[in-house]
């Protein structure tokens, strides 16, 4: 029969345990998170913003708001228009809530991006510009551009 | 003292009246100090931790209360901590409809709830001792997971779903979340569930006390 370990190296072995537990977990989630995007300049990139029966437009021939959400940022700064989003520690990123007084949920209607027609999948502050790129936001109900009413 | 315990406890079943259900449900004063503690431990630690999605310690309040204090407490300190939480959650983010809200609410109370009643399933196992702490804590991994899969069908159903989203997207989206989510209970369980372990040991004493046999299965 195996001996009995005493309270003391039961204490001391669970806390390694979970000491090893936890940081494996912390990488594992730092690993998945997606990462910043460092600040760079880029030419030429364009903003669509679709509400519920009006729309604006944006450009900008050289800037360093190059992410979906400072480009969108900065046309707010710009043209006067405002924006109310939240931002997360944990996963890291912006939540966009409302664009010109359109906000989140009234009639079933969600801000969403796409960049160059491809839907954004990480936070809006993730997403790197590049030249010539187009950024649209919609007020909409559909997912991925499928049809909604 | 070995061998006593509360007398509230005992004398309640033979109580008439409301006051006597109320204090069977409720147990010694002991019990209704820790399951208030827990329910601040619920409330200040989720509040405080806002801005960390799924870092929250309603959680292992739950848990704690079903595995150390069961009676009423089991539902009273999930139900009680998230009828404050859920508004000031809603009030602080009034972006979705009524009906999402609710039905969101519903799969969250459920959930804590359930976490609790499965914590009091525990409860003769549950003593201050290391291996307790450890029991808490494994039994934390699955129920996190079966707790975030229970929420997610919720948020998928509610909030999602009539944009076209499926629930497989859902799941792929929630895998960061629910990592979070296991890291908050390996801190959040092990800590307070030595602290509380250690109250409900040591804490505060009987208020009155009865000798009964030394071999009682009562904890301390």
């Amino acid at each position: 029969m195996a001996p009995r370990l005493s309270e003391r190296l039961q204490a001391v072995i669970l806390i390694a345990v979970l000491v090893v537990a936890i940081a494996g977990l912390y990488g594992l989630t730092r690993t998945l998170q997606p990462a910043g995007v460092p600040s760079f300049v880029v030419h030429g990139v364009r903003l669509v913003v679709n509400g519920s029966g009006w729309t604006i437009e944006y450009s900008s021939l050289v800037t360093t708001n190059n992410t979906a959400f400072s480009l969108l940022q900065e046309a707010s700064h710009r043209l006067g228009f405002a924006i109310a989003y939240e931002v997360y520690q944990i996963p890291e990123g912006v939540l966009v809530t409302s664009i010109n007084g359109s906000s989140n949920g009234e009639g079933g209607r969600y801000w969403q991006y796409w960049v160059n027609e491809a839907y954004g999948r990480v936070a809006a502050d993730r997403s790197a510009l590049s030249d010539d790129d187009i950024v649209t936001w919609r007020f909409d109900r559909s997912y991925e551009g499928a049809s909604g009413a | 003292m070995i061998g006593t315990r509360n007398a509230r406890g005992t004398a309640a079943a033979s109580r008439p009246g409301w006051r006597g259900v109320l204090s069977a449900g409720l147990g010694n004063t002991r019990t209704r100090i820790l399951g208030v503690f827990l329910i601040l431990v619920a409330v200040l630690g989720t509040v405080v931790l806002r801005d960390y999605a799924n870092i929250e310690t309603v959680f292992v309040a739950a848990l704690l209360a079903g595995s150390l204090l069961s009676r009423w407490w089991t539902v009273l300190v999930p139900l009680s901590a998230l009828l404050i939480l859920q508004p000031l959650e809603w009030g602080m983010n009034p972006t979705y409809a009524v009906e999402a809200m609710a039905g969101i609410s519903f799969f969250v109370v459920t959930g804590f709830v359930f976490v609790g009643l499965i914590g009091s399933r525990l409860r003769p196992k549950v003593l201050f001792r290391v291996k307790s702490v450890a029991l808490l804590t494994t039994i934390s991994v699955p129920l996190t997971v079966a707790y975030d899969l229970w929420t997610a069908f919720g948020e998928w159903y509610f909030l999602v779903r009539p944009l076209g989203v499926s629930f497989a997207t859902v799941l792929e989206a929630q895998v960061l979340f629910t990592l979070y989510h296991l890291l908050s209970s390996l801190i959040f369980v092990p800590l307070f569930g030595t602290t509380f372990l250690f109250l409900q040991a040591y804490g505060w004493p009987a208020e009155q006390s009865e000798p009964v046999p030394a071999d009682s299965d009562e904890p301390p």
